[in-house]
């Protein structure tokens, strides 16, 4: 048997209908936090439970209870203060927070919703966090002076954030920064800031997951990004970085996006297999987790689990044909 | 020396906050299947004409159709040209929102107007006259995928041929200003500049037959590094970002008086307002250059929600006043 191929997810996992009623009922004042934080508990042990079954190595907690990546964090903490709808794509808007005073964590924001999520399976559950190059890159800023000033004081907060669900034992911490391969020359900005984050992080496991760039002008420089692994959309972009990888090597774990999170359309087991196959040509499996391209929220439920039972099943022929 | 208030192009969809968001609900009711594409198109109208009619009333003087068609800067063009196709979203320079990359699969022509009709509709929906924007075809070109030419002076030459026809129907249609978007000509943050020779070479095909007012405009970074031959491209005006272009303030040294300087001085991409005293003194270091100075926002304002762009546009007119 092979080792390594882990199976995991990106992060986020579509929301139920009840979720998303409950949700439009809380922000009218129809139910209370309390109403709404029953049935979050409620799709999450539902999700836990599904990854558990299908054979998932590494669990997430489906992010049930955020909506935006970035707009979550901001609402824990004070300095930001919730602002207006922008548009990110077609017909999807986001509320952008705005920077308005001094980034404190008052408390922790993702501890309790791990602790949760442990809970309820013997498998690792990973520890989900928003990377400071991105809250910033993705929030509005009226209060620091620079970008730098902004993302370094963000950087402190999420590695308290990080310390507390190492303390918990979590086995893996993710950082997501898809905003790093926005600017070219902010990426040292965003490689210091991410070794503030991760900083005492011994024994754990640290990934970054990036998306939507010209990777190929981040790479190599992009494995300077002080983490374990780097999760990559490989499928968005039709493998396209497999190539680069074989000029100058891919030194890390990779997380090997194999389904597009963007699509309707399920892929076929042959085809995961046949991209899982190509990458270990170049990274042995030790070092490859294979997932979703990114979070899986913007799918239907039954796309979603659909998705994840071909991730695991192409992955369980890759390895018994070794 | 004239003063004017323009917008560059886009405009944010959603209403000031409490507001009844009319387009995004149809749109979601579309994907459900209970409207069809005529409910889209009279919420875009009423939305477009919503949008016109606020910003002359904040004090522009120039308005521009706002793009609540568009899902992005070069889909309205790639889609309705012949030769293209279009694949995977790609980041939009260095914004948190993105383009659909448009991939050039046979020789580029175009076959019908693309924006001609929306050019309409927006100027006779204006209390104050309208510029027609469109993008250019070197962003067109440097942001798509050839799969086709091989060869990007070919690829280019082809648009600017296609664009010319577009731009001869935009002034037949009765536009007097019309405005080429090249954001790929700026040296972006993080990304090189553009490569100005190639665009000199196509750009008199682009403008060849156009009697209205030409603007290039530039936006996301400065043009510092094209030093005065910039300048020397055969347009009625160019557009400088001062904002994410700290740098404009020296390129703009050597600017022909004789055209129009279309300056983005105020932050269209952060919320954090400038104060009239900010703006004036901007207006001030700007206005020996240019017989005509056009202040508008740095760019697109779609990357802030409805009130901040509000008073962005309500700042600029206070610094005319």
């Amino acid at each position: 048997m092979t080792e390594g191929l882990l199976t995991t997810s990106v992060g986020s996992l579509p929301k139920p209908d009840y979720i998303l009623k409950a949700r439009a009922d809380f922000a009218k004042g129809r139910i209370s936090r309390e109403d709404l934080r029953k049935l979050e508990r409620q799709s999450t042990e539902e999700w836990v439970r599904f990854q558990d079954e299908i054979g998932i190595d590494v669990i997430v907690d489906g992010e049930q209870y955020r909506g935006d990546m970035v707009a979550f964090f901001a609402e824990e903490l004070p300095g930001f203060t919730k602002g207006g709808l922008v548009r990110s794509y077609g017909n999807r808007y986001y509320r952008k927070p705005v920077a308005t005073g001094e980034i404190v964590r008052e408390h922790p924001i993702t501890l309790e919703w791990w602790k949760l999520a442990q809970s309820l399976t013997d498998k690792p559950v990973k520890g989900m966090l928003t990377g400071p190059y991105t809250i910033c890159d993705w929030s509005f800023n009226e209060h620091y002076e620079t970008r730098e000033d902004l993302v370094m004081a963000l950087a402190e907060v999420i590695h308290q954030e990080a310390l507390d669900l190492k303390a918990a034992g979590a086995r893996y911490i993710q950082v997501d920064e898809p905003a790093v391969s926005t600017r070219m020359d902010e990426l040292d900005l965003a490689i210091k800031a991410l070794g503030v984050v991760t900083e005492g992080l011994e024994g754990v496991h640290t990934i970054t997951h990036i998306c939507y760039g010209d990777f190929h002008n981040a790479y190599p420089k992009m494995l300077e990004l002080p983490v374990d692994q780097i999760d990559l959309e490989m499928t968005n972009s039709n493998y396209d970085l497999l190539d680069t990888f074989r000029e100058s090597p891919f030194t890390k774990s990779i997380g090997l996006g194999v389904v597009d999170s963007h699509s309707h359309r399920i892929e076929s087991v042959d085809e995961v297999v046949d991209g899982i196959e190509r990458t270990l040509e170049l990274i042995p499996p030790e070092r490859v987790f294979v997932d979703p391209d990114c979070g899986l929220k913007t799918r239907t439920v039954e796309e979603a689990k659909d998705k994840l039972k071909v991730v695991v099943e192409a992955v369980r022929r890759v390895k018994s044909d070794r | 020396m004239t003063l004017k208030v323009t917008v560059i192009g886009s405009y944010p969809r959603p209403p000031a906050e409490g507001g009844e968001f009319r387009l995004r609900k149809t749109l979601q009711a579309l994907d459900r299947g209970e409207v069809g594409p005529e409910d889209i198109s009279a919420a875009e109208d009423a939305l477009t004409e919503e949008i016109l009619k606020e910003q002359a009333e904040l004090g522009v003087d120039l308005a521009a159709d706002p793009q609540v068609r568009w899902d992005d800067l070069l889909t309205p063009v790639a889609e309705r040209l012949d030769g293209f196709s279009l694949s995977g979203l790609l980041r939009f320079f260095d914004n948190n929102t993105y383009f659909r990359q448009p991939v050039v699969k046979a020789a580029i022509s175009r076959e019908q107007p693309l924006l001609v009709d929306e050019f309409r509709f927006a100027s006779q929906k204006s209390p104050v006259p309208v510029k027609a924007v469109l993008c250019g075809p070197y962003t067109l070109a440097a942001l798509s995928k050839d799969e086709f030419y091989g060869d990007g002076a070919a690829l280019l030459a082809d648009l600017a041929t296609a664009l010319n026809q577009e731009a001869r129907d935009l002034q037949a249609a009765g536009a007097t200003v019309i405005q080429f978007d090249e954001p790929a000509l700026a040296a972006v943050p993080g990304q090189p500049p553009g490569d100005l020779d190639a665009f000199a070479e196509v750009a008199p095909v682009l403008i060849e037959g156009i009697e209205s007012t030409t603007i290039l405009g530039t936006y996301f970074g400065d043009v510092g590094a094209h030093g005065r031959r910039f300048y020397e491209l055969p347009f009625g005006g160019f557009g400088l970002d001062f904002v994410a272009g700290p740098a404009n303030f020296d390129a703009v040294e050597g600017f022909p008086g004789d055209r129009i300087l279309q300056a983005g001085i105020a932050d269209a991409r952060n919320t954090k307002l400038e104060s009239v005293e900010q703006l004036r003194s901007i207006v001030e270091r700007l206005r020996g250059h240019a017989e005509e100075l056009w202040v508008a926002p740095s760019s697109g304002l779609e990357f802030l929600p409805r009130e901040a762009a509000q008073r962005k546009l309500q700042r600029l007119a206070e610094v005319k006043s």
